[in-house]
């Protein structure tokens, strides 16, 4: 191991990044100037030092002797740190006596066409990296233990994937769900595309079976309200919510729920069936248990009269449970969009007019017209129905969505086939813009719908609809735009393919993980195309549509995907941990605890005794606030050292 | 027809990059074609505005086209697809500013060059200049003449004097040269015309007769 006492030598290696870099800087001219630079005493430049012969070229010259600090211009240190890093540890260097320059998103990428003006840039980034690697010292990999539990939030399809897969691998895992029963959205729906398998068959089995599972303890009801701690050992404080039935005792006869007078929308079938105060959401429901909302109840104690097993308790009360996890995977899902907000499409005012989750209700054999779809304003099967498209979605206008949800063309188009089986002499319009049929079988299913079943695609977005007063059927207004033409249609109902949004509450969930959401609101990936499924905290994981708008087949994909990262961290038993902790001299420190008020991860602490501060390494992300605030320099950041940041800001600006 | 390979490489200097100078135009390039405009056009359900189309054609810098077609100036400005617009684009403000650079090109109509002149003159742009309106004000018992410019003839020339500063006089007077050039023009083409025509018809005759 080299001793951080030495003269530093340091090598500079410039990549070239393909055309990435080099198209637009000089490289050779980079890799002289660099070599001019104090104490570098090799400086090199290649196509790609992230490939093997560049990182030969890296580790030859340190197992030679040559260098005792590596520098590399390249990319963000996000991308390829860590490749370097471990190419230094192999060649017998302290990881932490590698810096990386960033000339490609800091300089190549933003001034390409500024090209003098990237050159000098390129010299100040790669002058300021040689003066920290000047003062960089050895630090050592902290380790710490992950426990063989995860907590997985959400449990629709995704999160019983994640809990069926990890289950399966021996851990221990909790299943939270804010609602009586899991199955999310997955349940409500009748068939899937593109192979039009009835969704219940597929997901009824599925819930049993974690229901069942030895390993999975399902928290239905229930919402995660405190999360403490790190990797490996997560705090978590869930609140169970009152069912005012005990659950043990309940025995899913239904005799409460006969007798109870309040009638109000069932929240499973969109509101187009009722249920009453005491409810089971369906009958497939797991846990098979009751629940009383009490935002309807009227306490008249009729279901106390009733229930056998004696199960009724209005005096109920939430209960806090705690518990430690190792990971966390956060599978909320989504909310569909809602258009009363849209006054052109008449949703709410117009009965014929509703949602393409209403239409799935309708459609399913469980639903409220078991599988006979109806229009609600007389209860008669439409003869025509057109399907609006990007209902919410690619829209700019407030409180819509600018992204595309990704399976409204599908399941429109599913529906439209559905009640064209049920009914062959319908009349069935799709009004779209762009049909985007990307899945695999997807292009063949849309394929089929207009030739098969002969669906009328109108490549157009339907500008406003009224009523016809007499009949309650739908007139829309729309230009057909590859005829040129506008157009009026006169429909018996309207559904509107209403797009995919994050959870309401995705912004405490976000908060309270410290997983931070991309602008639409879903939850964001520590990269989209290498690390999808990690977020940013270690050991915090997200899959299914809570990360953004997806079908089935993705979304299983991505549980699997983050069931298998959780697995390998769990599976190891120890997590490294970056030494970026902040390091506390408690002979400058006046306890004045500016710190511990300041500090976002609650990572410093007080001994009132002792009047000692202490900073928890494993709880310290290494932000530097405390460092900062410190008003005796009492706090040093490791590798963010004040001497390694000044020797930066000093070259920065060599004329101060 | 139009090469659309040359169209695109034309672009560039068309009237898309007009258009735009202004950034709250800049929005109309992330139009998708949707149609919402042309299918909501309270306009377009009596006259042949096509909003969509009038913005594809300038997004494909369809300049000569779009500029001296009647398209453009069939738009009653009521902003129903403007306010409407899934992508934001200002419709609306592009169909007016699109209405500018064709006036600037002296392409504007001959109605509006009609009303523009009177306007110049009379400081009205629909004047009472015949005795039936007076007649008609006189039936609905109001004054002969309104109390306007035409109660008070020497502000006529305030009107005017506003005018010449604004030098919209002299867009009209460039406006009756564009458009007595292109009469002319069409007056020389006048017997090729005649002869294309008649070409056209001997063959529909012999077409007939077979």
């Amino acid at each position: 191991m080299v001793n951080s006492d030495e003269e530093p030598r340091i090598g500079v290696y410039i990549c070239d990044c393909g055309v990435n870099i080099a198209g637009v800087l000089d490289n050779d001219e980079l890799r002289e100037y660099a070599a001019t630079l104090p104490n570098v005493v090799k400086s090199e430049r290649y196509k790609f030092m992230c490939s093997e012969i560049g990182q030969k070229l890296i580790q030859e010259d340190i197992e030679n002797g040559e260098i005792n600090r590596v520098v590399v211009a390249a990319c963000s240190p996000r991308m390829h740190e860590n490749t370097f890093r471990k190419a230094t540890r192999e060649a017998g260097l302290n990881e932490f006596l590698f810096e990386q320059a960033n000339i490609r998103e800091h300089d190549s990428w933003v001034h390409m066409r500024q090209q003098d003006d990237a050159q000098s840039i390129a010299q100040d980034i790669v002058r300021m990296a040689v003066a920290k690697a000047s003062k960089l010292e050895p630090l050592e990999v902290m380790k710490v233990e992950v426990k063989p539990s995860a907590l997985v939030i959400g449990a629709g399809i995704a999160g019983i994937n994640v809990a069926k897969d990890l289950g399966d691998q021996g851990f221990d895992v909790t299943l939270v769900e804010k609602t009586p029963t899991i199955g999310g959205h997955m349940a409500q729906l009748d068939k899937t595309f593109p192979t039009m398998d009835c969704s219940a068959c597929i997901i009824t089995p599925e819930m049993v079976e974690v229901g069942n599972h030895p390993n999975i303890n399902i928290l239905n009801y229930a919402e995660v309200t405190k999360v403490d701690g790190f990797v490996g050992n997560f705090k978590v404080e869930i609140t169970k919510k009152p069912h005012y039935v005990d659950q043990e005792a309940c025995t899913g006869c239904g005799g409460c729920s006969d007798v109870c007078p309040v009638i109000t929308g069932n929240e499973f079938d969109e509101g187009m069936k009722e249920r009453k105060a005491i409810y089971l959401p369906f009958p497939q429901a797991v846990p098979n248990k009751f629940t009383i909302d009490m935002d309807h109840c009227i306490k008249c104690e009729l279901c106390k009269d009733e229930c056998e097993p004696d199960a009724i308790n209005f005096d109920d009360k939430p209960k806090k449970i705690e518990k430690e996890f190792g990971t966390i995977i956060v599978t909320t899902g989504y909310k569909a969009f809602d258009p009363s907000d849209y006054t052109p499409y008449g949703f709410g005012r117009f009965p014929n007019v509703i949602t393409g989750l209403q239409m799935e209700r309708e459609l399913s054999s469980f639903g409220p017209t078991v599988g006979k779809p109806v229009r609600p304003s007389d209860g008669k099967a439409p003869h025509s129905i057109a399907f609006f498209q990007c209902v919410g979605s690619r829209s700019f206008q407030p409180g819509m969505n600018n992204y595309c949800s990704r399976v409204c063309c599908m399941y429109a188009m599913k529906q439209a086939r559905q009640y064209k089986e049920k009914h062959p002499e319908a009349e069935i319009y799709i009004l779209y813009m762009d049909i985007r049929a990307f899945g695999k079988g997807y292009e063949e299913f849309y394929e089929i719908a207009a030739r098969e079943y002969g669906i009328n695609f109108i490549r157009g977005r339907a500008a406003e609809v009224f009523e016809n007063p007499e009949n309650n059927n739908i007139i829309i207004r729309a230009e057909d735009t590859l005829l040129k033409r506008p157009i009026e249609l006169e429909v018996d109902m309207v559904v509107l393919s209403v797009g995919l949004e994050a959870q309401e509450d995705a912004t405490v969930i976000s908060r309270l993980l410290n997983v931070s959401q991309t602008a639409d609101g879903f939850f964001m990936e520590a990269h989209p195309k290498l690390r999808p499924i990690d977020t940013l905290s270690d050991g915090i994981f997200v899959a299914g549509v809570a990360q953004g708008p997806k079908d089935i087949p993705d979304t299983v994909a991505q549980a699997k995907g983050a069931a298998s990262g959780a697995a390998s961290l769990m599976a190891q038993g120890e997590v490294e941990i970056e030494p970026y902790f902040s390091v506390i001299n408690n002979a400058l420190c006046s306890s004045c605890l500016s710190c511990v008020d300041l500090c976002p991860y609650t990572a410093i602490s007080y001994d009132k005794l002792a009047n000692l501060v202490t900073i928890n390494k494993a709880l310290c992300k290494g932000c530097g606030t405390c460092t900062a605030a410190c008003p005796c320099n009492a706090i040093t950041q490791n590798h963010f050292k004040v001497s390694q940041i000044m020797a930066m800001i000093d070259t920065a600006i060599p004329t101060r | 027809m139009v090469l659309i390979k040359e169209q695109i490489k034309k672009i560039d200097k068309s009237i898309v990059e007009e258009v735009v100078e202004d950034e709250l135009l800049e929005r109309f390039k992330s139009c998708y074609q949707c149609g919402t405009c042309t299918g909501g056009c309270p306009s377009g359900r009596r006259a042949a505005i096509r909003t969509r189309d009038v913005i594809r054609q300038a997004l494909v810098g369809l300049d000569d086209d779009l500029l001296s077609s009647d398209l453009l100036w069939l738009c009653s400005t009521c902003y129903t697809c403007y306010e409407r617009c899934p992508r934001d684009v200002p419709t609306t403000d592009i169909i007016i500013k699109l209405r500018n650079i064709a006036s600037h090109r002296g392409l504007m109509k001959g109605p509006h060059l009609a009303v523009s002149k009177m306007l110049i003159e009379t400081g009205h742009g629909v004047p009472i200049n015949d005795e039936k309106w007076s007649n008609l004000r006189k039936s609905l018992k109001l004054t002969p003449l309104p109390p306007t410019v035409h109660s008070f003839p020497e502000a006529v020339k305030e009107v005017q004097t506003i005018i010449k500063e604004l030098k919209f006089d002299e867009l009209i007077a460039y406006g009756e040269e564009v458009k007595k050039k292109l009469a002319e023009e069409e007056k020389k083409r006048a017997p090729e015309r005649i002869e294309e025509l008649e070409a056209e018809l001997k063959q529909l005759k012999e077409e007939a007769g077979k």
